[in-house]
């Protein structure tokens, strides 16, 4: 077993300590558990990375062959090569930060252990996702994915409100899968594999017709979609802010939405050859971008601007891979688990602060009492807002770059990725002046008790706003490596990959300059935009009569109304008069009651049979006897 | 013309046949052990038949032994019958249905 | 000669078989049944075998069928059972009877082998009997007699449960 199994199989170890012993062990000790195994695990992606550097070649792992018929095998095994390099260093590095986050945010929680068990088998399961060689070693960590976040979700799961989020977030889910699973059956019925490296060579090489690549691509961006929230799947989760804030932060900076943009650019061979699908995911994440965005404005309640923050930034993302720019996609992916991590555990530092308050209605001026988390609240916010020199600027300016200047791009997401911008800022500044300007409107009697995070959680928070800081160095611009004579590692990385991206011929530096400046100047209008809405001295927090435009905004554009009015009803209906009435009722009748009355009634005429008379069972002994003996005289 | 062998294995066969009916039918349980031994004498015959047919000491030499197991089976039978009759009042086997399901 | 003999005891062995079903006193069934026995001890001293007559006679008469009208004497004739002298499966019984017969006489009777000379004379007198006998079923016999103590044990256990 090489160093390369070890990154997933520490979480598990530490999910089967903790799962099995946990409740007997002290505190302490399921506080090391739970944090060492992710820590370790992110020191054997470091190692194992190292490994990758030196040879350059991407590392395997075969455990066993797990099905082996006539010219189709499925192997256990992992694989590590630039991507999945990236995505193990976010997820065992920011969810280890995120561990160690936990121990003081959950402290004296009822479920300490049980929570730690979960965590941990989170990781393993999202690391599996992530190393997986084939689409089956993927749909393991996928659907354990899904399993995780359930009882993440519903953790507090006394109060039913939190478990139908949990089951709302498993359900919408397997809507996803089902689009993966048929995904995962197409590729195979065509290219005879499931192996990503030849998955991708042979739908290059040889693309059967459009319809069936169109096909294969939408039902991967459907199993995206469920995963990463993208619009119409994005139902679950504004809802998964039930569990508590850390399981939000692993939610949507480290595991889980990330998964979407995972598989889009593992499967970038295929996506290339799908033009049409490309298109559709292009548009889908615009749209999730721009929804996200208008829905995080009329947000108030911290978490949940966040949470729309989320779907719309990796809407970005899955946009970033429409137009062809997956490294691009990656690096968003990369910098937002850092500022992403950090404003959801200073939300939470601000959530544990406030006795669980979570309307921004009830803050308020908060930053003369909580400095240290109105510091990198602030910080992440900026790297959110994507301003210089902070990580978001540099990985959401190259998808805007990429939206307008690829081949496959165009004015029209390029505007719809500015708006989304502007947007971002705005609600994102709002929220910071809600939060942390203006007068206390905090309950007096949870005002007196408002202390600055503990060690554990503010040490995590300082190294996530550190991260939101530098992290976007590692990915500079074309423009500016060119200017300064600089490199990009992270796109050197990726490049044998997902390749570099490439702009279009008539998309020049002049161009990608002003592109650059407007998106900065944009940033700053949302946020002054804010400003005179939210910040100013007397601004009216509580707002006016909501509006049409605002009541559907913030209802979610009535999707989840949508579901339930459509779907739900129509299930319920079908449930109840055809399937219930007509069909089970019938059914049952037929295979169960009616051979279990004649057996009755068979029954019944076998007990006559046994009247305890001694010579009538002789009889019937002879009977047999002489059929016997009949049978014998007729065949003699 | 039937042969001897014939005739005596005929025999045999009817008294076993009518052993038979009487186990079946009879509801006196003397009777019905009687009827056992008519079958068992039925048996007798056709090994005797057959030890006259191939004049060997075989069939003769079974004879014994079946009657060994007659007279273990009377001793038996006759000291549960007693029983029987002493606990219940008679033999009827119609009577006797401690059997039924 | 001896055939018509056979015959004839044969004839009376069936008619006191029909008399031992037909009865309905015990006691005179089992008089029947001595005199069936009888006829039947006949036909072996007809075939020459006189160690089988002998002991149907000694042990079957003698000693069983005595046993068995002793024991009718020990009973009440009062009994119900005296007087119905079949049970409610008549009709059954007889077909089964008959069926189980006739497929007796018809697979033992035509379709014999055909007869065969006697090989060796016949050695069935009672000294040659006893001798061939105890050479070659010793064994047998042995085993016989264990028999015939687990009969008197379980007569013994009976009428032991019969005192308690």
């Amino acid at each position: 077993m090489s160093t390369l199994t070890l990154i997933p199989l520490l979480p598990l170890l530490g999910f089967l300590v903790n799962g099995l012993l946990g409740r007997q062990l002290p505190t302490t000790v399921v506080s090391i558990v739970g944090c060492a195994f992710p820590a370790l695990s992110f020191v054997a992606t470091c190692v194992v990375f190292r490994q990758f550097l030196g040879t350059g070649s991407p590392l395997e792992d075969t455990l066993f062959t797990w099905a082996a018929t006539r010219g189709f095998v499925v192997d256990a095994a992992f694989y590590f090569d630039a991507i999945t390099a990236v995505m193990c260093l976010v997820i065992t590095g920011i969810g280890t930060l995120i561990h160690v986050y936990s121990i003081g945010y959950m402290h004296g929680d009822a479920g300490y252990a049980r929570y730690f068990a979960y965590l941990n088998l989170f990781l393993f399961f999202m690391l599996v996702l992530v190393l997986g060689k084939n689409l089956v070693m993927l749909f393991i960590g996928w659907e354990g994915v899904g399993l995780a976040s359930y009882l993440l979700i519903g953790f507090w799961f006394q109060d039913p409100a939190k478990t139908a989020a949990g089951l709302k977030a498993f359900v919408v889910n397997r809507v996803g899968d089902t689009g993966f699973l048929l995904a995962a059956f197409l590729i195979w019925a065509y290219a005879g594999t499931l192996d990503f490296q030849q998955v991708n060579s042979y739908f290059g090489m040889t693309p059967p017709t459009a319809g069936v690549m169109t096909a294969i691509g939408v039902l991967l961006l459907v199993g995206a979609c469920g995963k990463s929230a993208q619009i119409p799947l994005h139902v679950w989760l504004p809802d998964a802010m039930a569990g508590p804030t850390p399981v939000s932060a692993l939610i949507h900076a480290a595991t889980m939405v990330t998964a979407g943009v995972y598989l889009l650019s593992r499967m970038s061979g295929l996506f290339l050859a799908a033009e049409h699908a490309m298109t559709v995911v292009a548009w889908v994440g615009a749209l999730t971008a721009l929804a996200g965005a208008t829905m995080g404005v009329t947000q108030y309640n911290l978490k949940k601007v966040l949470a729309y923050s989320t779907m719309s930034q990796i809407g970005l993302m899955v946009m970033a891979c429409g137009v062809g720019a997956f490294s691009a996609g990656m690096f968003h992916l990369y910098t937002h688990a850092f500022f992403k991590a950090c404003l959801f555990l200073a939300a939470g530092a601000v959530l544990h602060a406030l006795a669980g308050e979570e309307d921004m209605r009830n803050m308020g001026g908060l930053a003369r009492r909580l400095p240290f988390t109105f510091g990198v609240f602030l910080l992440g916010t900026l790297a959110l807002c994507g301003l210089p020199p902070f990580a978001g600027f540099f990985s959401k300016d190259e998808i805007l770059w990429a939206a307008y200047a690829s081949e496959r791009g165009s004015v029209a997401l390029w505007l719809i990725g500015m708006t989304a911008s502007f947007l971002t800022a705005f609600y994102m500044f709002r929220a910071v002046f809600m939060t942390f300007f203006g007068a206390s409107r905090v309950d007096p009697h949870v005002s007196a008790h408002i202390h600055d995070a503990p060690p554990t959680m503010a040490s995590v928070l300082a190294v996530l706003a550190l991260g939101s800081i530098v992290a976007g160095f590692v990915g500079l611009p074309a423009l500016w490596r060119e200017a300064f004579g600089l490199s990009a590692p992270f796109y050197d990385l990726l490049a044998p990959v997902l390749g570099h991206f490439e702009p279009r011929a008539d998309a020049g530096h002049t161009a990608e300059v002003a592109l650059m400046v407007l998106a900065v100047l944009v940033g700053l209008a949302g946020i002054a935009v804010a400003w005179l809405r939210y910040g100013r001295a007397g601004a009216d927090l509580r707002g006016g009569k909501p509006g049409l435009l605002h009541e559907t905004v913030s209802r979610g554009y009535y999707f989840d109304a949508f579901y339930d009015k459509v779907v739900v009803r129509t299930m319920d209906w079908l449930s109840d008069t055809v399937l219930a009435r007509r069909i089970e009722a019938p059914l049952t009748r037929t295979s169960l009651e009616r051979p279990a009355d004649a057996g009755a009634r068979m029954n019944l005429w076998f007990t006559r049979l046994q009247s305890g008379d001694l010579q009538t069972y002789v009889i019937y002994a002879l009977i047999g006897l002489a059929i016997v003996l009949g049978f014998g005289v007729a065949h003699g | 013309m039937m042969g001897r062998y014939e005739l005596l294995l005929a025999l045999a066969a009817a008294l076993f046949a009518m052993g038979l009916f009487g186990v079946m039918v009879r509801r006196n349980l003397l009777v019905v052990v009687m009827s056992v031994e008519l079958m068992l004498n039925a048996v007798v015959l056709s090994f005797v038949a057959a030890a006259d047919r191939t004049q060997t000491l075989d069939g003769a030499a079974m004879t014994f032994f079946i009657y060994v197991a007659a007279t273990c089976e009377i001793a038996v039978a006759m000291a549960l019958l007693v029983l029987l009759a002493r606990r219940r009042g008679t033999l009827d086997l119609a009577a006797e249905q401690e059997l039924k399901g | 000669m001896t055939d018509v003999f056979i015959v004839l005891f044969g004839l009376l062995a069936l008619v006191f078989a029909g008399v031992v079903l037909a009865v309905r006193q015990p006691m005179r069934a089992a008089l029947a049944l001595v005199a069936h026995m009888t006829c039947l001890a006949a036909i072996y001293a007809c075939l020459n075998v006189h160690v089988v007559a002998l002991f149907q006679v000694l042990i079957y008469v003698g000693a069983v069928m005595v046993f068995m009208v002793y024991t009718i004497m020990l009973l009440d004739d009062r009994d119900v059972a005296y007087r119905r002298r079949f049970s409610a499966t008549l009709a059954p019984g007889i077909v089964v009877a008959l069926v189980v017969g006739g497929a007796l006489l018809r697979l033992l009777g035509p379709d014999s082998p055909p007869y065969q000379a006697a090989q060796t004379p016949a050695s069935f007198s009672f000294a040659t009997f006893s001798t061939e006998f105890m050479a070659r079923y010793w064994l047998h016999f042995e085993l016989a007699t264990v028999l015939l103590l687990v009969g008197i044990v379980a007569a013994w256990a009976v009428i032991r449960e019969e005192r308690r």
